[in-house]
């Protein structure tokens, strides 16, 4: 489009010439020109100047026979040199001045007038009057002003410069009087030549052209585009009619210039199109454009002029629909039913791009071939020849002296111009420029296949210009389209220029991938071979069998270093030496992967070689390894590298059979057999790695426990390590201790966990570390032992060998535990760092209570003190027990066995803490200590009695902890044997506090131990008032039905201040046996508490008669009446 | 007449004329398919098989014919005066010989079509239209 | 539809094939002959969907492919359409024929249920039953896979028998397809 001219270009726009007052020229030049529709000016600054708009002499020589269509300069010669309207500026001063003055402008108008006389130009007066003299002006000089210049008083115009109100308003009227006139102008002007065309009024079908072209102009100049349309279609119908009938010029030239002129008139219709919106006509009359004239070849000599010229059609017009498009965005695309309906790509202007890259093609090669059939020298006689009047005409420019002339060309001579016009151009890059517009316009719009036909488009031509940098990256993104879409005619095509581009910049390892590549592609042996012409094809031949066998033995020969190829890159040639060794790396994505991805073995970070390989298309070889795994874990086959010749090697990535998967269709079913494996099942979910085991150990490891812990006693593992197959080498025993229910740490919730206490249960250390030859002492070997854990080496065991220790561990708490112990050793001594073998073993110890302690408050034998604590409504279930102050009250403390094998009790004791304040209590306990272990089977209990006599009075008073010690009891048998009896236990249990309370009363009945039939007795109530204050109590005495009784039943008493009360009875008991007394209960009146002794307190035994015994000891032992 | 006639398929691509040219036209229309696919409201209501004239005509005409079963069948032509009506009866009349011949238990999906039986239909047709 | 061919035919072939590969080539893998069957069907189906969808408008959606399925494809190949077509709308299609005609004629072969072991032959003989029927299963759904997938629906099709045509006296089977439609929107087929 920028080739053509500018007055082409762009839309005509009217022309207004002023003449005089050159110092306004510029600012009404501006204001013109911004208006809308804008008026170009052509300023003359003096009257002088005016001829610059004279007539040009008409060459009337052929008047009857057009030379032409268009003449070259019309369209200029109305845009720049003819005005619609001449305005003839005069200065107020002059026009009422002196006479000179007015002289001159008389004579100025009068040249003007002479100068536009015949022809239709608009005249305008503008009196530019200067501020100052405004109203000097005289009326009559305006009047004869206007008279002279023949004009209406309203094409008159004042113009005040100085005001800026004024100007503007000179200004518009001026703008408004301008385009007035200049409308009607064009519009006479374009009425009369069109009165000639309804007229057919002219003599050859060229001047009907010309007229409409020059109506449509004027059209254009008043903006009538729908007018300047119309006309520029007819004068297009028309000068299509010509071709065939014209006879004027000689043939080649006769065509050039009608295409010229097509060319012109089919710029106009598309660019009026697109401006006004109507894309769809356009791209449809840009349709049609291309079928009329793109038959018209031309004489065959120079054929490339309508490659060129065709080729240009398509790139004006893509420039024209995308500065179009960018304008309008959206086209919608219509649904017609026509049969000629657009196609998508027809909107695209990438289209038309491609479409002028090809026709531009088509002309380099067509120049091409008419430069070389024209040899003579064709540069001397094109050098004169200059474009001619008319469009789309040349001539010979003849010099004679000082004057030119024209002189029209024959073919011959046109041929030889167009030839060396020709030579001048560089097609090629200007194929590559537009296919890369197109290319990218494509990419940017997803049509990646369009694209890539381009991107192949613009790498050949680049590979024509021996740029195969530039051609091997486009091939190659080229390629991987193919290759993905399996398209393998084109790709062979497109590997065969990567082949020669590599080939060309000497890089030996593309080459080879190329070739590979196309030596493995599928081509297809399509009997009709030959319908390849040979032109049309890649440096690769035609896609086919042979040329593949070719390929083939010759990157073979390369590979080997049998060959070597030439490659113009400096001197040097292909060849694959030990200097420069290649080595190719094929993987998942690699396009050589079809190639080789076939054989699959295994090597472990080595190489394992195999001497000759030959594979056979499309089977599988197999390969089988011994392969002896030293190290357990993943054993996966990376890659295999294949070696051909010398100094050429193939990597290529393993790849699982199961990752093949090819269509599962029985047709497949027969090559089964040749996959790389033979389990048809692991043909389809083969792996390549395999999980390599480790070995078996051979070891026995042996945890014991015997039966349950118990809590406190240092509870003793043995753990026995036997070498069965092999001998250990720099054996670790690990050691953990894990809480059953979940969590490694034993004590979780434990602030602070390396405290023992804490632990609930701790490996205390290992001990009786038994070998036979061992010597060393046994804590040298531990390495570590924490609470829970445990890291023990273990020596060095011979095959057969065994070795054993004792893992000691105490409970704190009851509590199920995990021990896990497990044997890492190496069974090589040569590297012991290398592959350690693991044996796990666990067990689960229950951890018990040994002893459960219990104990037990009671009162001495029928003393009842009042414990005002006791009457009082009980709140709180667990209250403490309280003692009487100052009474003995007795404590039995019971241990019983919960476990399940017997225990010795060694000593029970009761430890008062000792807190300084003296003693808060006493404690005695009656009888002696235990002299020999007593024996506790399970379930049995044993019983101690302590009196306790609180000797304060407070709330809490600490009894103290018990102390039991016990141990296993092993047996007669062991106990023989010294160390091996089980250590002894301190359990201790501390006692609740008490309270302890004064009494007020207390309450202490008396009677004989027994009683016999018939004999009475006396039964004393003793009431001991303990306090300062009068006690008044109240005394009732139930009747028993075995006792005859004595005495009131009901009485108050009144007990004096540290007093005692006594009452006595007299009964005879009427039953034997054990007998329930008459039961009394005591009221305190002051503290409205009554109470009874218990049941057992108010109980004799009646002998039928006077029993013989010595009863001497009875009163006196406690004990035994604990014990009852 | 008819320069070349193909069945573009996931994979294969069968051709009565094996002209290199005829290759980049037939995959380029593959873009054009594409576009009337992913935007039907282009190229019509109804998604009928027979998808039309595929490229502008310069030089060759390319008709498209898309399966359900997404193969495509592309056809060349230098005869710029094909009426849609001949190319709807051709495509249906290839397309029940292209059923035909996949239809062989011994085809495999997706290679290239060997039938001679559908090497002669299709030759057949494509004389029936001239 | 011009050539036909006896239901017996296609019912026999159908036996000899689960038979051939069952009892033959992969006696002691059934997992491998069921793969073998399955994809005989699929290479049937990815034809037969071919032929079937010559005359039709091309589908614009999933769905519109799986009620060909349902309706002309079930009737072409056994006579008549599904009974129900359930959708989770993610992919998964349930299609239901309460009478399914290929396992119409079907029946245990009694001398399996003679040879049964002791401890329950019933239930013995029904899981053997249940095996010999999904065997006989692999087949019909290689074809509606072979047929979805060339209709550009890479899926998988598994079968479900409810009742058995042997254990049942109103000889009604139902089964159910169970297409798991694999990333249904991402199948994309590239075609060259």
């Amino acid at each position: 489009m920028e080739e053509y001219p500018e007055e082409l270009r762009t839309p005509p726009v009217a022309l207004v010439s002023l003449v005089g007052c050159p110092e306004l020229h510029t600012l009404i030049s501006t204001h013109l020109h911004s208006e809308q529709p804008p008026i170009n000016t052509l300023a003359l600054p003096d009257f002088s100047k005016i001829s610059i708009m004279a007539k040009t002499q008409k060459d009337t020589s052929a008047s009857g026979q057009a030379a032409g269509i268009l003449k070259r300069d019309w369209l200029l010669k109305h845009r720049t040199r003819v005005p619609a309207i001449v305005a003839a500026l005069f200065s107020s001063d002059h026009v009422s001045g002196d006479p000179a003055q007015w002289l001159q402008v008389c004579t100025d108008l009068e040249n003007l007038k002479a100068l536009i006389r015949g022809r239709n130009i608009k005249l305008v007066l503008v009196v530019v009057v200067q501020s100052t003299s405004k109203h000097d002006i005289s009326e009559d000089r305006m009047i004869a002003l206007r008279k002279r210049a023949e004009v209406d008083s309203k094409y008159l115009i004042n113009f005040v410069p100085n005001d800026a109100l004024d100007l503007q308003q000179s200004l518009n009227r001026m703008g408004n009087t301008f385009a007035e006139l200049a409308n009607t102008y064009y519009r006479d002007e374009g009425r009369r030549i069109k009165m000639r065309l309804e007229r057919k009024s002219f003599s050859s079908i060229e001047l009907n052209i010309r007229y409409c072209f020059k109506v449509a102009v004027y059209a254009e100049f008043r903006r009538d585009w729908v007018e300047a349309l119309r006309l520029y279609e007819d004068a297009y119908h028309v000068l299509r009619e010509m071709i065939g009938t014209a006879t004027r010029l000689p043939a080649i030239q006769r065509l050039v210039e009608i295409k010229t002129v097509a060319e012109q008139l089919h710029f106009k219709i598309s660019t009026l199109l697109l401006h006004g919106g109507k894309v769809i006509e356009a791209i449809t009359w840009f349709r049609q454009h291309n079928a009329s004239y793109r038959r018209l070849v031309g004489a065959p000599e120079v054929i490339f002029l309508h490659w060129e010229w065709l080729s240009r059609q398509f790139l004006v017009f893509a420039e024209l629909l995308e500065t179009s498009s960018a304008i309008t965005p959206s086209i919608s695309f219509p649904v017609s039913g026509r049969a000629d309906r657009l196609t998508e790509w027809e909107l695209y202007s990438a289209y038309y791009y491609q479409l002028a890259a090809h026709y531009l093609k088509e002309k380099k090669s067509s120049l091409e071939l008419a430069l070389s059939m024209s040899e003579a020298e064709i540069d001397g006689m094109a050098e004169s020849v200059v474009p001619a009047v008319y469009v789309g005409q040349f001539a010979r420019l003849l010099e004679q002296g000082n004057t030119f002339s024209m002189q029209p060309l024959t073919d011959e001579d046109y041929i030889h111009y167009a030839l060396a016009e020709g030579k001048r151009f560089q097609d090629s890059f200007e194929i590559i420029a537009l296919v890369k517009k197109s290319f990218e316009m494509y990419s940017s719009s997803k049509a990646q296949r369009m694209a890539s036909y381009c991107g192949f488009q613009m790498a050949r031509e680049y590979f024509a210009e021996s740029e195969f940098g530039n051609a091997k990256q486009l091939f190659d993104s080229v390629a991987s389209l193919y290759r993905q879409e399996g398209w393998v005619t084109l790709l062979w095509e497109v590997l065969g220029y990567l082949r020669e581009c590599s080939r060309r910049l000497g890089s030996v390892k593309d080459f080879i991938e190329y070739s590979l590549e196309m030596a493995a592609l599928p081509v297809l042996p399509v009997a009709g071979v030959l319908s390849f012409s040979f032109k049309e094809c890649g440096p690769a031949g035609p896609a086919s069998l042979a040329q593949r066998e070719i390929i083939h033995e010759e990157v073979f020969g390369l590979v080997r270093g049998q060959s070597s190829l030439a490659s113009n890159e400096g001197n040097s040639s292909l060849k694959v030496t030990g200097d420069h060794p290649i080595h190719l790396e094929i993987d998942l994505v690699s396009p050589l992967r079809v190639v080789a991805a076939t054989s699959n073995d295994q090597s472990v970070h080595r190489v394992e070689t195999a001497l000759v390989l030959s594979l056979v298309t499309n089977k599988w070889l197999r390969l089988t390894y011994d392969i002896k795994s030293e190290q357990s874990g993943k054993l996966e086959c990376v890659s295999v590298i294949a070696r051909m010749g010398p100094h050429f090697t193939i990597c290529c990535r393993a790849e699982s059979p199961a990752s093949l998967n090819d269509l599962p269709l029985w047709k497949f079913e027969d090559r089964v057999e040749t996959f790389p494996t033979k389990d048809p099942g692991l043909a389809f979910s083969g792996q390549k790695f395999t999980q390599v085991e480790e070995p078996d150990p051979l070891v026995d490891l042996k945890l014991v426990a015997s039966g349950p812990a118990l809590v406190g006693e240092s509870f003793i593992v043995p753990v026995t390590v036997t070498s069965k197959g092999h001998a250990i080498h720099s054996g670790e025993l690990k050691i953990n201790l894990v809480d059953t229910r979940g969590g490694g740490l034993l004590s979780p919730r434990e602030v602070e966990p390396s405290s023992s206490d804490n632990l609930h249960v701790e490996l205390l250390g290992v001990s009786g570390l038994e070998c036979e030859d061992e010597s060393k002492p046994g804590m040298e070997n531990i390495k570590k032992i924490q609470h829970s854990f445990g890291l023990i080496s273990v020596p060095y065991l011979n095959v057969g060998d065994s070795w054993s220790c004792k893992l000691e561990i105490k409970w704190h708490r009851p509590k199920p535990v995990m021990l896990y112990v497990s044997l890492g050793y190496s069974s090589h001594s040569s590297e012991p760092s290398v592959q350690k073998v693991h044996v796990h073993k666990s067990l689960q110890i229950e951890g018990k209570t040994a002893v459960s302690i219990s104990h037990r408050f009671m009162l001495p034998f029928r003393r009842e003190p009042l414990l005002l604590s006791k009457i009082k409504p009980v709140l709180d279930s667990d209250q403490m027990p309280s003692l009487p102050l100052n009474e003995t009250s007795i404590l039995v403390v019971s241990a019983k066995n919960c476990t399940e094998v017997p225990l010795q009790l060694l000593s029970m004791s009761i430890e008062m803490e000792d807190d300084g304040s003296g003693r808060s209590c006493s404690l005695q306990h009656g009888g002696k200590d235990l002299i020999d272990p007593a024996l506790l089977v399970p379930g049995e209990e044993f019983k101690k009695v302590f009196s306790v006599i609180p000797e304060v009075n407070v709330s809490n008073l600490e009894i103290g902890t018990v102390c039991l010690r016990w141990r296993r009891d092993s047996g007669p048998e062991e106990e023989s044997g010294s160390n091996t009896a089980a250590s002894e236990v301190l359990t201790k249990h501390r006692l609740p506090d008490v309270n302890v309370e004064l009494s007020p009363l207390v309450v202490s009945l008396e009677c004989p131990p027994h009683a016999i039939l018939g004999n009475p007795f006396t039964y004393f109530i003793k009431i001991q008032n303990q306090t300062q204050l009068l006690q008044e109590i109240k005394l009732s005495l139930a009747d028993s039905q075995s006792f005859v009784l004595s005495g009131y039943h009901n009485d108050t008493t009144f007990v004096l201040p540290k007093s005692e009360h006594i009452l006595s009875y007299k009964l005879v008991p009427l039953a034997s046996g054990s007998q329930q007394l008459p039961r009394v209960t005591v009221t305190a009146m002051r503290y409205s508490a009554g109470f009874q002794p218990s049941i057992a307190a108010s109980t004799v035994f009646v002998f039928p008669s006077e029993p013989h015994f010595k009863m001497a000891h009875i009163m006196a032992s406690p004990e035994s009446i604990a014990v009852e | 007449m008819i320069v070349c006639v193909a069945v573009v398929g996931h994979q294969s691509f069968t051709e009565a004329d094996d002209a290199l040219k005829l290759h980049h036209i037939v995959h380029c229309s593959l873009d054009v398919v594409d576009e009337r696919v992913n935007n039907p409201k282009k190229s019509g209501p109804l998604n009928e098989s027979f998808l039309g004239l595929l490229c502008p005509p310069e030089n060759y005409k390319v008709y498209g014919y898309l399966t359900n079963t997404k193969v495509k069948f592309i056809l060349v032509t230098t005869d710029l005066d094909v009426r849609d009506a001949d190319m709807r009866n051709f495509f249906r009349r290839f397309h029940s010989a292209y059923v035909d011949a996949v239809s062989n238990p011994f085809h495999v999906p997706a290679k290239k079509i060997t039938s001679r039986t559908f090497a002669e239909r299709v030759s057949t047709i494509v004389k029936s239209l001239g | 539809m011009g050539r036909e061919v006896s239901e017996s035919c296609v019912d026999s072939l159908l036996t000899e094939i689960v038979s051939t590969y069952c009892n033959g080539f992969y006696a002691n893998k059934p997992e491998l002959a069921a793969r073998r069957i399955e994809a005989i069907g699929y290479q049937v189906g990815h034809q037969l969907s071919e032929r079937y969808t010559m005359e039709r408008p091309r589908f614009s959606d999933h769905l519109e492919a799986i009620k060909f399925i349902c309706k002309d494809f079930w009737s072409e190949l056994f006579k008549k359409q599904i009974d129900n077509l359930k959708t989770n709308h993610r992919g998964t299609f349930v299609l239901q024929d309460n009478r399914f005609r290929w396992l119409a004629r079907m029946s245990v072969d009694p001398s399996s249920e003679n040879s049964s072991s002791p401890q329950d032959p019933s239930t013995m003989a029904e899981n053997k039953a249940a095996q010999a029927v999904g065997m006989h299963l692999y087949f019909p759904c290689g074809i509606i896979r072979g047929a979805l997938s060339n209709l550009g629906i890479p899926c998988a099709v598994s079968a479900d028998i409810s009742n058995l045509p042997a254990c049942d006296r109103n000889n009604i089977t139902k089964r159910n397809f169970d297409p798991c439609l694999v990333a249904p929107l991402t199948a994309h087929c590239e075609l060259s």
